[in-house]
């Protein structure tokens, strides 16, 4: 077994897959360490079609865009680990020979690698109702959709008969489909927002083409029952989101589904030290995707989540090609983060424009910054401000929370720029 | 089976025992436990699929001082003696035990006095090195993430924390170790007491004869001696709402940090369990008996309650909330119920233990072993007892070399199965399999962390679901989150011979 290499990538779904396979085109050796037993990660349980539309211009299924990728991944010499859990990562130093130490496990023992460069492609996990303190008992019976997800498409087993579904994330409507599908009741989606949350193809197509209604601006306030949910409560929220007492309605059902939000899983990166974005709960990232460890870069749903796979795999391109090229010339030849040069400019967030990715940027390059709104925006303007002074100024359009947004703000306009910018929206009436 | 036309059918599966034990929470094992080095025979019977189910599983895991009961209180004597007792407790029964001390928090001159009386109830009830702090300074000194609001606190360097099912289980282990019998998921229904003074227990399942009982039955203790016709006494619930947060909260290994008090409880307390999570605990309000919700009002108490106390800490970050209920004994001065039936000879209560119930465990299963000596209970000590209970290894705990040791014995701990907190097939598999076996999802999770991190069980509730199904040899269908009734799956979704196959 080999034990140094130039990149490695922790993780093995669409962005781990994506980001091994660009670092192995640039020329780095590779290898790749997957916890479960086989590559695809999330992708695996997600046997709807959806995927792939951008990226292979082509609709597939989630095992079928993850196939493409292990295909090509297969045809490689990257070295892959499957049944292996990274423990921690020490960031290199000069005691170890300026290489990252991975530690792992598997099933035949434990072990610590090397590596000039590693990509965090770890992916996220789902939000539960610890999170959101929903009242009541605790009963067998509440899932998270993913969770539901993984036991009907991949082990067969049902999680129940009649279900709720609280929040309109995608997962959640993927799931009301499914579980419609397979002779299970979904009798109703419950959202605590006053707009859906999902993508609008998958409100038509999930719901709608269903007859599965969907209650906006409504939440659950009790799960009932002794055993096993026998009922939910579910109540009217005020402008506050706080529930309106009186419009209480109980529903007879015996699951509660959750899809109530997505969060990054940087265990692994903050045993390493990565300084975490307290708004995306990912890295704080420069246009490289490199971290505050210089050489761990990070991308995927553990950088910030996305909303299509497409979207992951083109960012994890991104840096699998920046590790690979940190690992093979040495060093980070110019980082968007030294506060040395006064080239780097950092960007900060204004609402209703949620955060940024990446948070530093060059002023000789070209920025492609991803962001999100954290409401919807029916005639929104897209404004980057140094200071007070104005320094590009996008068209009106509409802006929804669901969909992840991408502007190239060009050099140029950055040349002028301070140490600081600022992505902020305009509302126009 | 073919049987005998007997005169008595029923009794033919009789159990027969010396002493049965109505209970499994931290009081009915911690007795077991004690009684198991006498040669005794000694059944358990809890009415849960694991012991330390009910009110055990869901408490703040203080190992209070003692300053807080009243003096000349059975809780004040079985508190103090009981937190002296815990580090050889800890040491014997292996599990995880920390002196923290900690704060009651006073702001202004009304809790000053209440202060003064706590150190008064403290010396009265002799609290070991309690101290009255009058500088903010002083506070910050010992609690750096206390509020820097605190003018005043009683410090009590002897408070302890545990996690109160690991002592139960701990307790419970070693007393099967030692030759007590439990029998899980068996709720006793009936009592009677035969005409040659032994009692009849009756379960779903079995039914037992025995000569004595110890009723430790919780909140249900009075239902239970009903069951005899013994009429004593009255339980009534005190509910409390618990939430626990992520290990990232902004605050890190705070000590037990105490309001005020009410005349009802201790009120909400903030401090860092042995598994590195803070726990904000309790409300203090009485329902209705098993009502083990969570209310929207309590959580809010707790978090109001612990930004009060707590500087920097990050509210956000609750990863569960949870409640529990107190058996409090009705009219009994807010004290236990520990004694024998003046109605039912060898009928023995122990009763009404509600908070410091974790904290006075030990102390209490001695006193109750004492009160059946006195009673005529005979007890003789065996040669071969073994105080000593080994806990299995926690993987995420060893060094990298006992790591890499453990998976070279067995493969299974090479596997994690909850990646929140790193705990292996190997712990899961080992934990399903000691005695009693863990045989629900809840109770593995009791015993091996699984489940209890930021994901809450998201990743690896269905790898646990297969461990126990697989171990166990049940369906992944009859696999329980809990109690009876808690089913987590209905079966398949499609039926045929290709369906779900090639599924662990």
């Amino acid at each position: 077994m080999k034990t140094s290499y130039d990149v490695i990538v922790i993780g093995g779904g669409p962005a781990g897959l994506s980001a091994a396979l660009k670092a192995h085109e640039a020329g780095a050796n590779v290898a790749l360490i997957e916890r479960n037993d086989e590559l695809g990660g999330i992708l695996n349980q997600c046997i709807h079609p959806g995927f792939g539309l951008k990226y292979f211009k082509q609709e597939l299924t989630g095992p079928e865009y993850a196939q493409r990728l292990i295909d090509r991944l297969a045809a490689t010499d990257v070295d892959v680990l499957l049944s292996s859990m990274v423990l921690s990562i020490e960031p290199a130093s000069e005691e170890n020979g300026h290489l990252h130490q991975i530690s792992l496990i598997n099933e035949t023992g434990r072990y610590v690698l090397g590596a000039k460069a590693v990509v965090l492609a770890m992916g996220c996990r789902e939000r539960t109702r610890g999170e959101i303190k929903i009242p009541g008992s605790r009963v067998s019976g509440v899932f998270t959709a993913g969770l539901a997800q993984r036991y009907i498409n991949m082990e067969n087993l049902k999680p129940g008969s009649r279900f709720v579904i609280l929040g309109s994330g995608d997962i959640g409507l993927i799931m009301a489909r499914r579980l419609s599908l397979e002779g299970m009741k979904v009798l109703g989606v419950y959202e605590l927002m006053p707009y859906a949350n999902g993508l609008f193809r998958n409100i038509k197509n999930c719901l709608e083409d269903f007859g599965i209604p969907l209650h906006l601006s409504t939440t659950v306030t009790k799960v009932i029952g002794k055993e096993r949910v026998e009922a939910v409560e579910v109540s009217k929220v005020d402008e506050n989101l706080r529930p309106i007492e009186g419009t209480q309605e109980v529903i007879p059902c015996d699951t509660l589904l959750l899809s109530i939000g997505l969060i990054p899983e940087n265990e692994v990166s903050r045993t390493a030290g990565v300084e975490l974005n307290p708004a995306t709960n990912g890295a704080l990232v420069n246009d490289t995707y490199e971290t505050s460890v210089p050489g761990i870069f990070s991308c995927g749903n553990v950088l910030h989540v996305h909303d299509l796979a497409d979207n992951v795999t083109v960012e994890a391109e991104r840096a699998g090609s920046f590790a690979a090229a940190y690992a093979l010339q040495g060093g980070d030849p110019a980082p968007a983060d030294g506060e040395a040069d006064g080239a780097c400019i950092r960007v900060s967030a204004a609402q209703p424009v949620g955060y940024t990715v990446p948070t530093f940027i060059r002023k000789d390059r070209n920025a492609s910054i991803y962001f999100r709104v954290r409401r919807p925006v029916e005639n929104g303007v897209l404004v980057v401000k140094s200071g007070e002074t104005e320094i590009f100024r996008g068209k009106a359009r509409a802006y929804k929370p669901s969909i992840m947004e991408c502007q190239i703000v060009p050099a140029k306009l950055l040349a002028g720029a301070g140490d600081e910018i600022t992505v902020s929206m305009e509302e126009e009436k | 089976m073919v049987t005998k036309a007997a005169a008595q059918p029923e009794r033919m599966d009789m159990q027969t025992y010396d002493l049965i034990i109505i209970g499994a929470g931290i009081s009915g094992c911690a007795v077991a436990r004690e009684l198991s080095r006498y040669r005794l025979r000694t059944a358990v019977l809890e009415k849960n699929a694991d012991v330390a189910a009910g009110t055990t599983k869901a408490n703040g895991g203080m190992i209070h001082a003692g300053d807080d009961p009243a003096p000349g209180t059975l809780k004040a004597k079985l508190n103090v003696e009981g937190n002296a007792l815990y580090e050889n407790y800890a040491k014997e029964l292996g599990f995880r035990f920390k002196r923290t001390g900690s704060m009651v928090i006073g702001f202004d001159e009304e809790d000053l006095r209440y202060l003064e009386k706590l150190l008064d109830n403290g010396h009265k009830n002799g609290v070991p090195g309690i101290e009255l702090i009058k500088d903010t300074a002083r506070i910050l000194e010992i609690e750096p993430q206390c509020t820097p609001n605190a003018k005043y606190a009683i410090y009590t360097p002897t408070t302890g924390l545990v996690d109160p099912f690991e002592v139960a289980i701990a307790a419970c282990e070693n007393a099967v170790a030692n030759g007590v019998d439990f029998y899980l998921d068996s709720p006793v229904t009936g009592v009677c007491k035969e005409a040659d003074g032994t009692f009849t227990v009756t379960t779903p399942k079995e039914t037992f004869s025995c000569r004595y009982i110890v009723d430790a039955a919780g909140l249900h203790a009075d239902d239970v001696a009903r069951l005899a016709g013994i009429d004593e006494y009255n339980i009534i619930a005190r509910h409390g709402d618990l939430l626990m947060m992520d290990k990232e909260c902004g605050v890190k290994d705070l000590m037990p940090l105490y309001p005020i008090p009410s005349p009802e409880s201790k009120g909400v307390v903030s401090l860092t369990t042995l598994s590195g999570n803070v726990l904000v605990s309790a409300t203090a309000v009485y329902r209705d008996k098993d009502d083990t919700d969570s209310y929207a009002w309590g959580i809010e108490e707790l978090l109001k309650g612990s930004t009060k106390l707590v500087n920097g800490l990050n509210t956000r970050k609750v990863i569960r909330t949870f409640a529990g209920e107190r058996a409090v004994a009705e009219n009994n001065n807010n004290d236990f119920w520990i004694k024998p039936s003046a109605v039912c000879e060898n009928w023995f209560h122990v009763a009404g233990i509600q908070s410091p119930g974790i904290a006075a465990a030990p102390a209490l299963a001695l006193y109750v072993v004492n009160m059946l000596r006195e009673n005529g209970v005979p007890l003789e000590e065996k040669e071969n007892w073994d105080p000593i209970h080994r806990e299995p290894a926690d993987f995420s705990e060893l060094s990298p070399e006992g790591q890499a040791d453990l998976i070279r014995q067995d493969p299974a701990y090479g596997r994690i199965v909850c990646r929140c907190e790193t705990v292996t097939e190997g712990e899961i598999v080992a934990a399903i399999h000691r005695n009693p076996r863990a045989t629900t999802v809840e109770a593995v999770k009791r015993r091996t962390r699984a489940g209890m991190g930021r994901c809450q069980s998201g990743f690896c509730q269905s790898k646990v679901v297969h461990i126990l199904s697989r171990e166990l040899g049940i369906r992944p269908e009859d696999v329980r989150l809990e109690s009876d009734g808690s089913w987590i799956l209905s079966g398949a979704v499609k039926e045929g011979p290709e369906a779900g196959k090639g599924e662990a």
